[in-house]
């Protein structure tokens, strides 16, 4: 009986057991702020959403990191250490310290760009949206992955050309293809994304059709170069020549004036398509503006326009094919505190990447003549009658800068840069000051350039913008209308076309305030002309 | 049978187990336990500081004592996996309810059981680290009791950090001015000697002039020395201006409890106060807490049992996290002024941040506000017919709300040009400068809601039959978590006097917010068989479904057994040993489950291909965005551990000594860990890999606890000591390809701050030239110039260079191999008195500070570095910040100088008590009266000697821990 008893109640209790067990449903729980991929895929505002992404993801903010390119190159110096800039700077990169890697360039960040632009081709290849938006989410997936391999190239030399998406335990080897075969890969994507592209008025921030015709062309410029032509490269590093795969870095042969006229003609194109989709700033002048004007033009193309500050015109903008954007609601780092990274330390900011005096030195005078330190006049007031860009582009010593009381106080009633020492006579003696902006300065002295100047060019002038607590909005220029001119200037110089070539590089000198290059000037003085200015650019 | 001792441990004690209770002598686990009375002696506000020293083989470490975040991370059997090693902790019977146990007041606590073998297996998915059962006290029937107690403390850092006074910082800053300048090392001791004297040095070779660092001339170190201009050339100790001596902490608690046979209670109320060390602190924590616990017995075959616990917990900050502040205090140069001579503030170290300000309201406030009501209903019912059966059902409801509310606004601090004077030509002028890192008032607000809701049926048997007992329980549980949270911003207010979020200013307001639900579902079981007490034998098991793994893997089956003989029940044993009370050995097998936890996040639908949200800024506005954050996996389970235990507990001497020995070995399979070692970045998914069941560790070790208690006229008192060593081992973790194999993890320890330490081996410092130029091995991968102070490297791979080859895996971690405590309790007439000792060995901390022309120096630094006049092959030279090969991290600046024994001894824990003798007229009022004095942390010794030895802070960037001295009394009336 009692056993009977017994069973019953085991027996109810099972059947609560079931009861729960019925709800075993309740177990499978999807993330609520995330969306299905399957169903990303079949709407297509959440398809594009998706490409969208991969700007976002891949591409970070855009150049405007803390540690940034010209400190790894004779432009720049970074001012604080630990970052394993100098690695790279001083060639002791090894398997064990591969030295710092901006995001932009870094191998794994790139191919997870690639894999999120593979993913959309396949799963694109067949749409469930929309055939004319999956055409353009094409395209740009196309775009981006040659984006992508463009900077692997640029930093690594050939990579592999992976084009599928990979699942779990597959065989991940792969091996580097050329660098030919990375570069006609490159093309061949900027080409059907120009194919894809057919839309003309993309959003700021996207890329776009002339933005996949100025890629191509610069890959193709780097192509014809003689960095990447061996016989020519492994002259200037012989480790190159001993390197076990050379082809990873460049062509053994081939013919040079066909990849030059190829160069010239991409750019060409895409040169012409400028005024179509509005792009470029001021390059029809045929005589040079005031240098006041120029420094004024310079900045504003810097400024990409998004400067509040007097005197910047906002169609400057037109100059920018491709950029990356900001907007203080989401930005809070990195992309808007590029004054707060490299401003001067009397104004409390850090003063990351400080240009250089070789770099300094390679600004023209006013006139279009060089400038030197063994000329007594311009030694005596180096910063005096140069090249208005110059202006727009340093902080030196003396010069005039921002209202320096926003943060510090009433320190520096001038208002003027101070990277030097200054006799002052101070209660009837005299005393040596040290510069605000200096190591020594009594403001956040481990934070002062140790180069004596500091970036201005990316800087947004603006006097209500104090870097230290308030962010910029200047946009990043991924490729610039300006950067297809120079390489139809290169190319057509090395093609020997010079007459276009200087038409160009007078037009960009124009703008700025500079004078015409003489017509004597040809040949290999000509080119030097063409590199000075594109380094300064 | 054996005659009781009336202080020793009694047959009738019972430990809580895994869904029910057993006799202390028939338990056959690995279970260490103790009283709520002995965790309310300490004068922490923190739960998780009473238990080091208490349980052995329980690890406690405090890393911080920041009111609000001053808990301890809490280890069973040190670390046991690659992914999460903490334990679940169950109270009431509700597994890992919000807020956990640090804040649950002591005196309301009846016990605390730890489970640390297969006896957790019951709790199958969640209990391979360990399961830590707590009990809250009921009521007992008896006429109406209430007691009040009161405790006021006072606290202070255990250490702070010694630094350089301005004499010093400048003796290194010059020194840094010839180490950083083009001088040749042959002329250092000269340019040095010429800097102190005269402030100037010319290199005869090339002419080139150095100075001494601005501030740092002779006339200024006079200065400094003979505190002649408190103005221009103060002394500054930034600790010293910024914290006071003592900062009080008290504790109110009511408590009432009685009830009838049918009825008992048991209802308290708490407050807690506790300041941080700041002068004119923002930071705080405040606590209310209630609970009620009732038990009714309806009739013959039904009782209810109901708990209500509720509980705020305010956290009040600064707007700067302590981790800023600290960065501070640590930076400051002592050459600079914190506070001016006329009181106003002085200037910031950087960004604005003066810690004098900073740890103030005067930069807004941070206030976080958790609110938690939790309900335990448990209705049993004995099953009317059939004796030894019943059934109870749990149902635990859980609400929890969070508040936080942070409002920003702009401040300002002083500073002097040094030429500036007032009218009367010799009050130095200051400026004021707002120096925030934004200029208008900013308000931000989260809120957050939880509701868990836990519901079990248990179906429980227990019977004897002869000398046969069974017991015999199965049951069901089912949990869900539902979770909301929303936040919004707002800048742009009008004023620092509104920080009200709907009228902040419009321009880039914002909001957020999210949600999610967790739900898990469990069968689980316990046979339990012994015979006469002496045979002991138990089988526990659990199956678990989680909502965390896939549909195919969900569900996951936890058995474990422990076994016990009690050989001193058999008639040979007891005919023939009459010294021994009590003789067991027990064994323990288990397979537990744990959850996977990638950097100490959940990682939940890892099974799912779903894309999470991101933003991208297209043609000036915000537009949302998706992208792929993993690639799903369809096919991992749960982690298994599985536990062995060997046991043996003893007592002797009538009880007096009791000894209780564990040995274990836990070896965790199925360790969800990412492969990334076997996936190359050119895949695209390499950081985008879901958990995998592939790694693999094993952990092994003991503990032991000895206790004598015995008395003497009429003192009574015991003593103990306890200890329990876990060294672990990782058997298969993904190694990145091409990895030395003196740099892998596996065959190395992992610590709980998760991951192998890999560093170069220091070798001692390059003394003097001659050393230099004795030197074979090639350092150019570091720095292509060795000067005299740089540090020696070993060449570990002897291939004649120093590489990032040379860095080894190490075989310690931060964590202690070994902890215990040694405790002690007296009482003599009214008088009481305890007192516990903790320890800890085997650990190791990294330090390295923010040093140089950024920020102050250790004193040790000072004190022992490499100079000119002090050619050390020991300590290396200065450097500023990470400038130098063997202080950059991307170097060599993970190097084995930098790592420190964390080793120490403390007297933890110090009470002495007095119960007052009642005067008879009060009797009937008051029946008891006790008061007290007690103190946490009185004493350390270490050999870290730099800050205190439990923390986990490298750079000494941290709230220190306290040390308190408590007073209170307890009223009984």
């Amino acid at each position: 009986m009692k056993t009977n008893i017994f069973l019953q109640y085991l027996i109810f209790t099972l059947l609560l057991i079931g009861s729960y067990s019925c709800q075993k449903d309740f177990l499978n729980i999807e993330p609520t702020n995330e969306v299905p991929a399957e169903t990303t895929w079949q709407d297509g505002p959440l398809a594009e959403a998706f490409v969208t992404g991969i700007y976002n993801q891949y591409l970070g903010v855009g150049g405007f990191t803390e540690e940034m390119l010209a400190s790894f190159s004779d432009e720049a110096v970074f001012t604080h250490t630990g970052r394993n800039i100098n690695t790279i700077n001083e060639g002791s990169a090894s398997p064990s310290n591969v030295g710092f890697v901006p995001a932009s360039y870094e191998w794994q960040n790139m191919f997870n760009g690639i894999r999120a632009a593979n993913l959309t081709l396949e799963k694109l290849a067949s749409p469930l949206i929309d055939t004319a938006l999956a055409n353009r989410l094409k395209g740009e997936a196309h775009f981006l992955r040659a984006f992508f391999y463009q900077q692997l190239l640029r930093y690594y030399g050939g990579v592999p050309l992976i084009t599928k998406t990979y699942g779990l335990d597959e065989d991940y080897s792969s091996t580097r293809n050329t660098y030919e075969e990375c570069v006609n890969f490159v093309v061949a994507d900027c080409d059907t994304a120009a194919w894809l592209i057919n839309d003309k008025e993309m959003a700021k921030g996207r890329t776009n059709l002339l933005a996949a015709l100025a890629l191509k062309s610069r890959i193709l410029l780097y192509a014809a170069s003689d960095l990447h032509y061996l016989p020519v490269a492994t002259t200037k590093f012989p480790e190159l020549g001993s390197h076990p795969k050379p082809e990873l870095f460049g062509y053994a042969g081939g013919n040079r004036a066909e990849r030059w006229q190829r160069a010239k003609q991409a750019a060409q194109v895409a040169l012409d398509l400028g005024p179509i989709y509005k792009a470029g700033y001021k390059l029809n002048l045929a005589t040079p503006v005031s240098a006041e004007n120029g420094k004024l033009n310079y900045m504003s193309i810097a400024m990409g326009g998004y400067s509040k500050a007097e005197g910047m015109d906002e169609t400057a903008g037109d100059e920018i094919i491709w950029g990356r954007y900001y907007n203080l609601n989401v930005n809070t780092g990195a992309g808007v505190s590029i004054g707060q990274y490299n401003g001067p330390n009397g104004y409390h900011n850090w003063a990351g990447n400080t240009p250089i005096g070789i770099f300094v030195d390679d600004f023209e005078m006013n006139d279009g003549t060089a400038f030197s330190w063994s000329n007594a006049t311009h030694k005596a007031a180096p910063y005096k009658n140069r090249d208005p860009r110059f202006y727009a582009t340093v902080l030196y010593d003396g010069a005039d800068w921002k209202p320096r009381d926003l943060v510090s106080g009433n320190v520096d009633p001038a208002n003027q840069i101070q990277t030097g020492k200054y006799d002052l006579i101070q209660g009837g003696s005299k005393i040596t000051f040290n510069g605000l902006d200096t190591r020594s300065s009594s403001i956040e002295d481990w934070n002062g350039s140790r180069t004596g100047y500091y970036m201005r060019k990316f800087i947004d002038p603006d006097p209500k913008i104090a870097e230290a607590n308030t962010k910029q909005l200047i946009p990043w220029p991924f490729i610039r209308y300006t950067e297809v001119v120079f390489n139809f200037i290169e190319a057509s110089l090395e093609l020997g076309e010079e007459a276009p070539a200087r038409t160009w590089l007078n037009r960009i000198r124009f703008r700025s305030g500079m004078p015409e290059i003489p017509a004597t000037e040809t040949g290999a003085a000509l080119k030097n002309r063409y590199r000075n200015e594109k380094e300064l650019k | 049978m054996i005659e009781l001792e009336p202080m020793a441990s009694s047959m009738d004690e019972v430990v809580v187990v895994g869904y029910g209770t057993q006799k202390k002598v028939t338990l056959t686990g690995a279970v260490a336990d103790v009283k709520g009375s002995e965790l309310a002696k300490t004068p922490t506000l923190n739960l998780t500081n009473s238990l080091a020293g208490r349980l052995p083989g329980i690890t406690a470490l405090n890393g911080s004592g920041e009111p609000g975040y001053d808990g301890s991370t809490i280890r069973i059997r040190g670390t046991n996996s690659l992914g999460n090693s903490s334990a679940l902790i169950v109270i009431d019977g509700v597994p890992d309810r919000e807020g956990g146990m640090e804040r649950l007041n002591p005196n309301d606590i009846e016990s605390m059981s730890v489970l640390k073998d297969a006896s957790a297996a019951i709790y199958g998915s969640r209990a391979a680290n360990g399961v830590i059962l707590i009990t809250t006290k009921r009521g007992k029937s008896g006429k109406p009791m209430l007691s009040y107690t009161f405790n006021q403390g006072w606290a202070q850092p255990t250490v702070i950090p010694k630094l350089t006074d301005a004499v010093e910082y400048g003796t290194l800053r010059n020194e840094l001015a010839i180490y950083e300048s083009s001088v040749p090392p042959a002329q250092w001791k000269t340019a040095y000697d010429a800097l102190i004297n005269t402030g100037t040095y010319t290199n005869p070779d090339n002419n080139a002039v150095i100075n001494s660092p601005t501030g740092f001339f002779p006339e200024d170190m006079q200065k400094y020395r003979d505190g002649s201009d408190p103005w221009g050339h103060p002394n500054t100790d930034w600790f010293d201006a910024t914290f006071k001596n003592w900062s009080p902490q008290s504790r109110h608690y009511v408590q009432l409890s009685g009830g009838s046979e049918n009825v008992k209670y048991l209802g308290s109320i708490g407050y807690q106060n506790q300041d941080a060390y700041y002068k004119n602190s923002a930071t705080g924590y405040k606590q209310y807490d209630l609970r009620l616990n009732l038990d009714a017995k309806i009739n013959k075959y039904m009782s209810l049992q109901l708990g209500i616990a509720g509980r705020e917990e305010f956290r009040a900050f600064p707007t700067d996290g302590a981790g800023e502040i600290f960065r501070m205090l640590m930076r400051g140069k002592p050459n600079e002024p914190a506070i001016w001579p006329n009181g106003m503030p002085g200037r910031d170290i950087e960004y604005g941040q003066n810690p004098v300000v900073i740890t103030t309201n005067q930069t807004g406030y941070d206030n976080d506000k958790r609110d938690y009501i939790q309900t335990t209903g448990r209705l049993e019912i004995l099953i009317p017919g059939v004796e030894g059966l019943k059934l109870t059902g749990t149902a635990a409801v859980d609400k929890y709300f969070k508040n936080q509310k942070r409002f920003e606004t702009p401040w300002y601090l002083y500073s002097w040009d040094k030429t500036s004077y007032e009218a009367d030509g010799v009050t130095p002028k200051l400026t004021k400068e707002l120096r925030s890192p934004f200029t208008d008032p900013r308000l931000n607000q989260w809120t957050e809601n939880t509701l868990n809701i836990n519901l079990s049926g248990l179906l429980n048997y227990d019977k004897t039959f002869g000398a046969h007992s069974v017991n015999f329980l199965a049951g069901v549980q089912r949990e869900t978590e539902d979770y909301e949270g929303f936040n919004a911003f707002r800048r742009y207010f009008l004023s620092n006097a509104i920080d009200v979020m709907s009228v902040g200013g419009d321009l880039e307001k914002n909001n957020g917010g999210g949600s999610y639900r967790r739900a898990r579902l469990s069968y689980f079981g316990r046979v339990g068989y012994n015979y006469e007490q002496k045979y002991l034998f138990e089988f526990l098991w659990r199956y678990d479904g989680s909502y965390i793994f896939p549909p195919n893997k969900r569900f996951g089956f936890f058995p474990g057994v422990t076994a016990g003989w009690r050989i001193s029940e058999e008639k040979f044993f007891k005919d023939n040993v009459n010294f021994v009370n009590n003789l067991k050995i027990r064994g323990s097998w288990g397979q537990m489950g744990a959850e996977p936890y990638f950097g100490g996040v959940l990682a939940e639908y890892q099974f799912i291909s779903s894309y999470p949200f991101t933003n991208y800024v297209l043609s000036d506005a915000v537009v949302q965005a998706l992208y792929e954050a993993r690639v799903a996996n369809q096919d991992f389970t749960w982690e298994i551990g599985t536990n062995t235990n060997i046991g043996l507990d003893a007592a002797f001497l009538n009880n007096r000594l009791s000894v209780e020995l564990d040995y274990f070995y836990n070896q965790r399979d199925r360790a969800l860990i990412a492969e990334t070692g076997l996936v190359p970045q050119s895949s695209g998914i390499s950081n985008k890999l879901p958990p995998t069941n592939k790694g693999k560790m094993s952990n092994r070790g003991g503990e032991f606890k000895i206790s004598w208690s015995d008395n003497v006229g009429e003192v009574t008192y015991s003593l103990g000591i306890n200890g329990g060593y876990a060294k672990n081992k990782v058997l298969y973790s993904s190694e990145p390809a091409g990895v030395p194999e003196w740099q892998r993890s596996t065959g190395k320890p992992y610590g709980t701050s998760g991951y192998t330490i890999v560093a170069y081996q220091y070798d001692g410092v390059f003394k003097n030239q001659a050393d230099i130029d004795a030197n074979t091995i090639d350092y150019s991968a570091l720095t292509n110039n060795l000067r005299p102070g740089d540090m020696k490297l070993k060449d570990y791979n002897q291939d004649g260079k120093i590489t990032g080859d040379d860095m080894v895996a190490l075989d310690k971690t931060r964590d202690p191999l070994f902890t215990g405590g040694f405790n002690g309790s007296l009482s003599y007439r009214n008088f009481d008195f305890s007192f516990m000792f903790q320890g800890a060995t085997g650990g190791m901390l990294f330090f390295g500070t923010e040093s140089g022309d950024i920020g102050n120096y250790l004193q040790y630094s000072f004190d022992n570095r490499w100079t000119v006049d002090n050619e050390s092959s020991v300590d290396p030279r200065i450097t500023s910040r990470n400038n130098q090969y063997y202080t950059d991290f991307a170097k060599a600046g993970r190097n084995t100088y930098f790592l420190r024994s964390s080793n120490y001894l403390r007297l933890k824990n110090v009470e002495l008590g007095y119960a007052v003798n009642m005067p008879k007229s009060l009797r009937e009022v008051i029946s008891n009266v006790r008061v007290f004095a007690n103190g946490q942390n009185i004493f350390t010794w270490d050999k870290m000697k730099l800050w205190d030895p439990e923390a986990t802070s490298t750079n000494g960037q941290y709230y220190p821990q306290s040390r308190i001295f408590n007073v209170g009394a307890t009223v009984t009336f």
